[in-house]
């Protein structure tokens, strides 16, 4: 065979790492490149490049664990490997951090659920993979307390009020929160479960959210004014203790 | 040129904390560069409380110097913007490739060494150094396996790079040892083929025997094979910034310490030994 190109070798190289990821054994696609690959002392070509094959695979898999440590809980060291096998099949890194390689994992789970998995499993995903936007979300100064103690009642009704980047809504059939906390209960019933993941300071945080809170604060996100947030509230006081709440946390910024 | 820092400690999340509370002291720092490609949060922050304390150089590994897919404009706005922000000694990557197709393996994968890999990665090297502004530094792989169509060994390749991108070299002793051990060359000869003036870092890391190959983990201390390496460098090179690299079972950060000050005898031996050479043959 003459030598091929350097564009053919990594194209070669490249389907024999990622289109059986994980495989054992030397996928027939890789037979051209195993012919310009010679035998070390101790190892075939096949040998030689299994070991990148491995170390491709199993690479991705600890950073996806790191993303995703309760969805591997769950799934157990084989289960989520297998996971991993299915989803990388489909969907490769495509950014050069690590970082973005688990993005589509949830929406996976969700479209091609493993085998035996519990239903909750793509939202319990979906909840990892928000923390860990959370932790590396863009900072912003978040509103305080004292900002607010300056501005003349009759300027409330019409102020309006946005989140900051690290924080996200997130809307469950299931209690995943519980299951965040013990991903042993594998048995939960349903419950819809309205969670808000923020980071405060350097720290991740999630918290569930009663129908009156997640109401409130969809308004707000939306960029309503806090007078449309009092009116989804039975007791418009509420509205205050829940302003101060948020505030505390740092989820706020002025709109 | 670049400058020469002394002995630095590669910094991971493990010693975050104590980077923070201002007790990570170190001649200087290295970091991951794709780590710190993010909006916000903790590592940026800890990365600016490091280069507050002592000089940062910025590591990479997804430039992809050797791949055939375009160079990535994004990637190359990132890290200058890191570069903007944090000031680094300097920007280091690998020789090797690590993306094709706009898939990328994360993975550091050997090049063939023909003339067509050179002309490629040289063009490539100046693109990224004109782009950055600045000269960078490319270092030398562990690999675990080789090509019958390479047409000259990879040392001279990687001296070639050097010469004709006028880059720096990263050094990586550990590299050289793993690679010779599976590949069947001498480790001496690499090093002995390495223009002094361009090697401006030296990487020390240890690997993992699995019997049939040597393979490098970074996740334990360096072994007296790779300590002779390093002295063989130094005696060639002359003093050269030089980091023991970590990443598996990180240990305590004193642990790395000590590791960076074996690095700074064993580099004061080997010049003493170079110039008590050099009076001999004078």
């Amino acid at each position: 065979m003459p030598a091929p190109s350097l564009r053919e070798l990594q194209e070669t190289f490249w389907r024999a790492l990622a289109e059986r990821p994980g495989a054992s054994g030397s996928p027939a696609l890789a037979r051209p490149l195993l012919e310009v690959i010679p035998p070390s002392e101790r190892l075939t070509p096949s040998d030689r490049l299994g070991i990148y094959a491995g170390m491709y695979f199993w690479r991705i898999v600890d950073a996806l664990r790191e993303d995703f440590p309760r969805v591997a809980a769950v799934l157990g060291d084989e289960g989520f490997a297998d996971l991993a096998r299915g989803y990388l099949a489909r969907h490769p890194s495509s950014h050069p951090s690590l970082r973005h390689a688990g993005g589509a994992l949830p929406d996976f789970i969700a479209d091609q659920p493993p085998p035996g998995a519990p239903a909750f499993l793509a939202d319990l995903a979906r909840l990892e993979r928000a923390r860990v936007d959370a932790f590396d979300a863009l900072d912003v100064a978040a509103l305080r307390v004292d900002d607010l103690r300056a501005v003349p009642a009759t300027d409330w009704p019409a102020l309006r009020f946005a989140a900051v980047p690290a924080v996200a809504v997130l809307v469950s059939d299931w209690p995943v929160d519980r299951v965040w906390d013990d991903p042993a209960a594998r048995d939960v019933p349903p419950e819809r479960t309205t969670l808000r993941v923020w980071r405060e300071g350097f720290a991740v945080y999630h918290a569930r959210m009663d129908h009156a809170e997640a109401r409130a604060l969809a308004r707000v996100l939306a960029g309503r004014s806090f007078a449309a947030v009092c009116d989804v509230l039975d007791q418009p006081e509420t509205a205050g203790a829940l302003l101060l709440r948020w505030i505390e946390d740092g989820l706020l910024r002025r709109f | 040129m670049f400058p020469y820092l002394g002995h630095g400690v590669g910094l991971r999340p493990p010693h975050f904390p104590r980077v923070m509370e201002g007790s990570a002291r170190a001649d200087w720092f290295e970091v991951i560069s794709e780590n710190f490609m993010i909006r916000g949060g903790r590592p940026l922050a800890v990365l600016e409380r490091a280069r507050a304390a002592a000089p940062i150089v910025l590591h990479g590994v997804s430039l992809s110097l050797g791949s055939t897919d375009p160079l990535n404009a994004t990637y190359l706005d990132e890290l200058r913007g890191l570069i903007a922000r944090f000031d680094p000694a300097w920007v280091s990557d690998h020789l090797c490739w690590t993306s094709v197709g706009g898939h990328y393996a994360h993975d550091l994968l050997p090049l063939p060494f023909t003339e067509e890999a050179l002309r490629h990665v040289v063009g490539r090297v100046v693109a990224v150094q004109e782009r950055l502004g600045r000269r960078i530094l490319v270092e030398n792989v562990s690999s675990y396996l080789t090509y019958t169509h390479s047409t000259m060994p990879e040392w001279e390749f990687l001296a070639a790079v050097a010469e004709q991108a006028d880059c720096g070299i990263l050094l990586d002793v550990n590299n050289i040892y793993v690679s010779a051990v599976n590949q069947g060359f001498s480790a001496d000869a690499f090093v002995d083929a390495m223009p002094p003036g361009r090697v401006a870092q030296i990487h020390l890391a240890g690997h993992s025997d699995k019997g049939t190959h040597l393979l490098d983990t970074h996740d334990g201390p360096v072994i007296p094979a790779v300590w002779a390496l390093h002295r063989r460098a130094v005696r060639r090179c002359g003093r050269v910034s030089t980091l023991v690299e970590w990443d598996d079972h990180i240990p305590d950060f004193e642990v790395i310490l000590a590791e960076a000050e074996r690095a700074r005898a064993a580099e004061g031996e080997a010049l003493d030994e170079a110039t008590d050479a050099c009076a001999v043959s004078a």
